[in-house]
Order: structure tokens, then C-alpha cells, then sequence
């Protein structure tokens, strides 16, 4: 009894770092664990909508996925998506980011515009860009028609082959910014002495890239993959506001499906359960790819 | 004051604060000591409430005091109550919640709490809330296509009204709703979700100006609208196109396309045995049909809905729809458009073939070219203040109130016969913003074209997903043929309905 109480007056005490971790427990019980489990729970089970509650179905929302080309369609044009707008924001931001790398006049300035992109809630960009590619009035879609890129009978959003195209204009505008934020801060840690060797070796600056730059950013470009990876795998916003997934499923991503089904259809489990796909995705894809570029946290 | 005197000021006041010449709450003040709101003005009807009497008139100072009276009255056990409604952004909502509520709130003591949204967003919180049977809300807003799924969660007004006699307006009837509306939107069954609240319905509106510059008269028939469409395009594009639409890929609004265009060929979304029709010979004759009329539209149709599609009007790109005449009075203000004055409402051109009877469709479906996208206000089952609710459902649907939406929400289409008739509505009968000149055509569609979705349950998710999204893919040039889109649409929605 005595040790109960003495463990216990040590849990409490400023000595335990409990009481310290202990807000933070709650909110990753509260917002983190409780919604995966019920999720996870949910996942077994479908709302009724005549009986007005939530019944057990078993596997039937799992299996229902396989047999689902809605799913499938969604699956594929998330990782088109991901995969494309990866590998743009990748070599568009460190492009960028080399040429910011400079001490010259109005360099930072220009750094510092470069967050303000970031600061624009994605709906609203969405937005903008629904007016730039506008087929009647959009900049855009004026400058490609005059160079012969548009005929003017295809709208961009409007056309299948070019709709997630559309979308993903917006996205590079907005996000290409952060990867150039990371990887300047990344040139900027760099060590100079194997820049030295180099240029006494006579090394072209490709040679210089290839051979030191992008060996020594490895792990600062894996940690920006990672962060914008799992960004764009739950990407939403701009298909919402910009297409609503269409024309067609062209632009259906996996979270637009599952709040499609969760919210307008009130499919609770069915939603649930693609999320968890999307989750069981991420999860392995990112672990993966940590794996893969030996990131260590 | 002489009752023609007294018909001639009202005018004059009503055209007054169209045209901005006087305040909002002149306008009220002095229309209430007109006697606005009486039936006895001379509408010649039987005015449903507030029986003006000339003999009494200049004692009358407010005619809708009634109203507020009968508000003032029956809201005494419920002061401080606090009613919510989420509703969509039409003319009645935005009148009642920018302008109405505060006369209301004042008489009841109640406050209103009115979320305006957009359509599907409504269709989010009505679902989630009777999902949930938490109550949030204690009105909904019913769209006519989600009548069937929310029938068991509201009140049925003829059952509130006995149920509850000394909460009953006055003469509130819901006999003098236009009856084709009330089958049309708020009966499923035998059971009415509600009373109709709003009514946007397809009408023809067109640009007169091109039209007689062409050297055409209005279209009698649809393959007449398409000759004089495509005439137009041919003579005018890119600058201007004959007809709009509103075709974007995957919403409600694509879905309201379709239906007109198969209804006017004959044609029905189910048949009697409740199996998806729209790819029998009929539907496919109509899809043929709109591809064709496609090609005279802007390019930017297949991504607008209806908000594109009333813009490419009034910006002057296109020169006739066939869509909701809620726009027109739109149209008509010049410190909106730019066709102001130059747009002419007609009822839709006939049928290609006879329309199919409700016998020979499937859950209720009324074919007809007007389709119409009306909704009902009713009170939530899970709310925590029904009384109150009702009170305040019955004032926001009342004759008065209507009259007062129409002539402050810009003309929009009143769901009461009588309210057609009322001095004030007829006075904004010319150009101008707020106008009711297209309010006859509106009538006479409701009564002889209207065309009214089917309801079941699974009709949100058909007409919000299943066939505008492949209606979409079909106009993106996913399938090989009409008939294809037709066949896959066909063995999607039946799988919806089967479960």
C-alpha cells in the first residue's frame, strides 16, 4: 500500500514527467487515438438510415471497395497526382532554390515573397485559379489559346485529359514555394569545403551538383518529401472547389470520395473505410520511403 | 382615400423602393399604412388572412400588424427562444434573413438564427442533423429531391394545425399553396414534408433584341429552339451563342439539364416498374438532341452551374436559356447586367412527343419541360422547439410574407395563389430590378408544364452523383455514344435503387 502511494506521489511529482506529458496524452487520446479507433470500429459497421442508427455489416464495407470502380478511379488519380505534383515541386523548388541562393540585392526580398503563397488558404487559391483558367474570361486559357495550346472548344477544367492538369497548376503555385523554403535553408547548412575541392579539381557546376549538392541535401529533400508527400495523398481542396472531382471522375481523389460518401451520402462506414485505406497508404508508403532514404528522426 | 387612389399610390411606392428612391423601412411604413397585405385592395380573391375592410380603412394604419399581432400573441410562452435554419441561398431565405427576420424577431421576441449555404452544403447538415437526431436545426430547408429520406423527420402541417389549434395563423391554409406544387415538392406519399417554400422552375428567356434582329419568334418547339440557336452561334460566335446551359460534371444542376431535355422527348427517368428509362429509344432521341444544342453554347457550359449559366446571360455571351426564372429579375436590373430590359420570358417550348403520364413513370415522377427545383419549409421532429418552429414556418410561409419576399427578393416566384394576385406584386409588372413581369409565365408553367423529379430515397445520391457525374464524363467525351453513357447510367442507377 505504502509503495502504491509512494509510486503514485512520484507520478504527480515534478519528478515524473508525466504531469508534463500528460495534456499531451490527452489531446493525442482525445483528437488522435479515439477518432482512429471509432473509425476503425465504424469501418465494420453502416448507418441506417430508416432505423436512424449505426448496425454491424462485418466485412461488407472492405469487400464492397474491391468491387468499387468509383474506389479504384480515385485510387489511381490520387497517385497520378501525388507522383506528378512530387517530382514537379522536387525539381521546381530546388531549381528555384538555387537560383535564390544568392547574397545579391533584392534576393531577400524575393525569398520573403515567397511565403506568401503559403499563407493563402487552398480553397481561396482554388478560386483563383477557377478564374484563371476560365474558358470565357481566364488569363490563362487566353494566353494558351493565342499560342495555339487551346483551340477554344476544350475548356481546362472542363476536359478530361487536361482537368487534373488544371488543378495541379494551382497546387505547384502554391506549394513549390515551401519546397524552395526548405531547400534553401538546406543550401545554407551546407559545409563550403567540398565546394572549395571541387572548383580546385575544376569540377563543372553539374559535376558539383550532382556529386556534392545533392548527396549532402538527400536528407533535407527526403524530409520535404515526406511532409509535402503526405500533403498531397490527402489532397481535397482544390478538387473540391475547382471541379468537384469531375469532369467525370477525372479529378475524384480518394479523400473528396470519402467525404462524398461520409457526408452527402451519409455512408458513415463506407467513408470510414476508405479512409483507412488512404491512411493504410500513407502509412505505407511513408515508412517505406523513410526506409528507403534512411531518414532518422 | 378612394380605393383606385389608394391602388395608384401603392404602385407608386412599390416602384419607389425598387428603384431605390426610398428606404426599406419607408417602404414598409408607408405600405403598411396603404394597407398592404389586404385582400380587399382589389386582387379580387379571396385574400387567405387580414380581411381589409374599406370601411375601416384609414383606421387600419398596418395591415400586416395582424400579422405581428397574431406573432406577438402566440409567442409569448416562447420569448427568448432561439430558432435555427439552414437554408440555400434563395430569394426567400436572403429576403427573410436580410430584411423580414427583423419584424419577426421583434413581435416574437424569438431570435432567428438563418445559415445560408450552398445547395449541397444544406443537404450536409440536413442529413448529418437527422442523422445524429441532435436537433441543431428546427427548420429545414427541403430541397424537392430529399421530400422522400426527410418525410419521417418533420412535422406534416395539416397535423401541426390540428394538433396544435391555438397556435394555428389564421386562415393559414395550405390550400391556397398552387396545389401542383404541393404534389410536386412537398407531398411523398401520403404525407406532406412541409409546405413549398420557394419555386425555381424552367422557363424560356431570351434576348428579344436578337431574336428580332434574327428575324424569329419566340420557339414553340424545342427543334425550333435548336435551329435558332445554332442560327445564332453560326451568325454571332464566339462573341455571342444561342443557348446556355448549366453542365457541370457531377452536380445537381447537370442532373436538372437532363431531366428537361428527356421529359420534352417524351421520356422518363424511371419506368412504372421503377427501372432507370433514360436509355430507351426516348432518352437516347434526347441526349442526341442536347449534344446538338451543346455545340451552340459557350465552351465554358460543361463548367458552370446554374451560377455560370445566369452570368454568360447577363454578361451578354449568350442569348436565351432554358432555366430557372428566378434569374429574370435578375436580368432586369441594370446595375447588374447588361441585358437589362432586352430579356423576354415565355413558357419552354413544347414537347417533342406526348409527355408519359405518372402511371408510366416510376416513385412519383411528373414529366414536363419546366422542370422545376422547388423546396418546402418544415419543421424538424428533432427539434427542441417545435412550437416555436411552427410559428415561425407559418409566418415566413403567410400570405403577407410572401408578398413582401416577392416585392423585396426580386420577384421571385410565389408558391401561393394568392399572393399572384396581390396589388403589390402586379405593380412591379415592367422593367426593372425586382420585376414581376415574368411572374404570368411562371404561373402558367407551374399549371401546364411543370416537370417534377421522382421521389425516393436514394434520389440524392442518383441526382447528385451517380448522373451528373457520368452525364459529365459523357460530355468530356468518355464514352463512345450517347446510348452507352445512357447504358452505364442505367446499370449504376439501378444498383443504387436495388441497395
Amino acid at each position: 500500500m505504502t509503495a502504491r502511494a509512494n509510486r503514485l506521489r512520484w507520478l504527480v511529482s515534478g519528478e515524473s514527467a508525466f504531469p508534463w506529458l500528460a495534456p499531451l496524452i490527452a489531446m493525442l487520446v482525445v483528437f488522435t487515438i479515439y477518432p482512429l479507433v471509432y473509425n476503425v470500429w465504424l469501418s465494420f459497421h453502416e448507418y441506417a438510415p430508416f432505423k436512424r442508427r449505426v448496425e454491424p455489416v462485418g466485412l461488407d464495407n472492405w469487400s464492397a471497395l474491391l468491387s468499387d470502380d468509383r474506389f479504384w478511379d480515385s485510387i489511381s488519380v490520387t497517385f497520378t497526382y501525388f507522383s506528378a505534383m512530387l517530382i514537379v515541386q522536387v525539381v521546381l523548388g530546388m531549381a528555384i532554390a538555387l537560383l535564390l541562393d544568392s547574397e545579391q540585392r533584392g534576393f531577400g526580398l524575393l525569398r520573403a515573397l515567397l511565403t506568401l503563397t503559403l499563407v493563402i488558404p487552398p480553397a481561396i487559391t482554388g478560386m483563383m485559379f477557377l478564374l484563371i483558367e476560365d474558358p470565357e474570361f481566364g488569363v490563362l486559357t487566353w494566353i494558351l489559346e493565342r499560342v495555339g495550346i487551346l483551340d477554344g472548344t476544350n475548356p481546362i477544367l472542363a476536359t478530361g485529359s487536361t482537368a487534373l492538369l488544371g488543378v495541379m497548376l494551382a497546387d505547384v503555385w502554391q506549394w513549390t514555394p515551401f519546397m524552395v523554403l526548405i531547400f534553401m535553408a538546406g543550401l545554407r547548412s551546407l559545409p563550403s569545403e567540398p565546394y572549395e575541392a571541387a572548383m580546385l579539381d575544376g569540377a563543372t557546376s553539374w559535376q558539383t551538383f550532382r556529386r556534392i549538392t545533392l548527396p549532402l541535401m538527400g536528407k533535407v529533400i527526403a524530409v520535404a518529401v515526406l511532409i509535402r508527400g503526405i500533403d498531397l495523398f490527402r489532397i481535397f481542396d482544390y478538387m473540391f472547389v475547382m471541379t468537384s472531382g469531375g469532369p467525370g471522375t477525372s479529378t475524384y481523389t480518394l479523400s473528396l470520395y470519402a467525404w462524398q460518401q461520409t457526408f452527402s451520402f451519409i455512408k458513415w462506414g463506407y467513408g470510414a473505410t476508405i479512409s483507412l485505406v488512404s491512411l493504410i497508404l500513407i502509412l505505407i508508403i511513408a515508412n517505406l520511403f523513410i526506409l528507403v532514404s534512411k531518414v532518422r528522426w | 382615400m378612394r380605393d383606385s387612389d389608394r391602388k395608384r399610390y401603392l404602385a407608386k411606392v412599390v416602384d419607389d423602393y425598387v428603384r431605390r428612391r426610398i428606404s426599406r423601412r419607408r417602404f414598409l411604413s408607408t405600405s403598411a399604412q396603404l394597407g398592404l397585405g389586404a385582400a380587399a385592395l382589389g386582387s379580387g380573391m379571396g385574400r387567405p388572412f387580414w380581411g381589409y375592410s374599406p370601411a375601416h380603412a384609414d383606421d387600419m394604419l398596418q395591415p400586416s400588424k395582424d400579422v405581428l399581432d397574431w406573432v406577438a400573441d402566440v409567442s409569448k410562452p416562447f420569448r427568448g427562444t432561439t430558432l435555427k435554419l439552414a437554408t440555400e441561398s434563395t430569394p426567400p431565405s436572403n429576403a427573410i434573413n436580410s430584411q423580414l427576420k427583423p419584424y419577426f424577431e421583434e413581435a416574437s421576441g424569438m431570435k432567428i438564427e438563418i445559415e445560408v449555404l450552398p445547395l449541397e452544403q444544406v443537404l450536409q447538415k440536413l442529413t448529418l442533423d437527422i442523422a445524429s437526431q441532435l436537433g441543431t436545426y428546427d427548420l429545414y430547408y427541403i430541397d424537392q429531391s430529399w421530400a422522400a429520406f426527410t418525410s419521417r423527420d418533420v412535422f406534416d402541417p395539416r397535423e401541426q394545425l390540428a394538433d396544435k389549434p391555438d397556435l394555428a395563423m389564421p386562415e393559414w391554409r395550405v390550400e391556397d399553396f398552387l396545389p401542383a406544387l404541393v404534389d410536386g415538392i412537398a407531398r411523398y406519399e401520403d404525407r406532406l414534408v412541409g409546405v413549398p417554400y420557394d419555386i425555381p422552375i424552367f422557363i424560356m428567356m431570351y434576348r428579344k433584341d436578337i431574336w428580332e434582329d434574327m428575324g424569329f419568334e419566340a420557339p414553340t418547339t424545342l427543334e425550333q429552339y435548336y435551329e435558332q440557336a445554332k442560327a445564332i452561334t453560326d451568325e454571332m460566335g464566339p462573341d455571342m451563342y444561342g443557348a446556355t446551359g448549366q453542365m457541370k460534371s457531377g452536380h445537381y444542376s447537370l442532373e436538372c439539364d437532363w431531366t428537361a431535355w428527356l421529359w420534352g422527348h417524351g421520356g422518363s427517368i424511371f419506368n412504372s416498374d421503377g427501372k432507370f428509362s433514360g436509355n430507351d429509344e426516348r432518352g437516347i432521341e434526347a441526349m442526341e438532341y442536347w449534344t446538338r444544342l451543346y455545340q451552340t453554347m459557350p465552351p465554358g457550359v460543361t463548367g458552370w452551374t446554374w451560377d455560370g449559366q445566369g452570368q454568360s446571360i447577363a454578361q451578354g455571351v449568350a442569348a436565351s436559356m432554358m432555366s430557372w426564372g428566378e434569374f429574370f429579375p435578375y436580368f432586369d436590373d441594370p446595375s447588374a447586367t447588361k441585358v437589362s430590359g432586352l430579356m423576354e420570358a415565355v413558357r419552354c417550348p413544347a414537347p417533342k412527343r406526348p409527355l408519359r403520364t405518372v402511371s408510366d413513370t416510376g416513385y412519383g415522377e411528373i414529366p414536363g419541360v419546366g422542370h422545376q427545383g422547388g423546396s418546402s419549409l418544415a419543421v424538424s421532429r428533432n427539434s427542441k422547439n417545435p412550437d416555436p418552429a411552427w410559428i415561425f414556418m407559418q409566418w415566413a410561409t403567410c400570405h403577407d410574407t410572401q408578398v413582401l419576399i416577392t416585392a423585396l427578393g426580386g420577384g421571385t416566384g410565389p408558391t401561393r395563389t394568392s399572393v399572384y394576385d396581390d396589388p403589390r406584386i402586379i405593380a412591379n409588372n415592367r422593367v426593372g430590378p425586382g420585376t414581376t413581369r415574368h411572374l404570368g409565365v411562371v404561373r402558367e408553367t407551374i399549371a401546364n408544364d411543370m416537370g417534377s423529379e421522382p421521389d425516393l430515397p436514394e434520389w440524392a445520391e442518383l441526382s447528385n452523383d451517380t448522373i451528373p457525374v457520368r452525364l459529365g464524363k459523357y460530355f468530356a467525351g468518355d464514352y463512345g455514344s450517347a446510348k452507352e453513357a445512357m447504358d452505364d447510367i442505367a446499370q449504376a442507377a439501378d444498383k443504387v435503387v436495388s441497395g
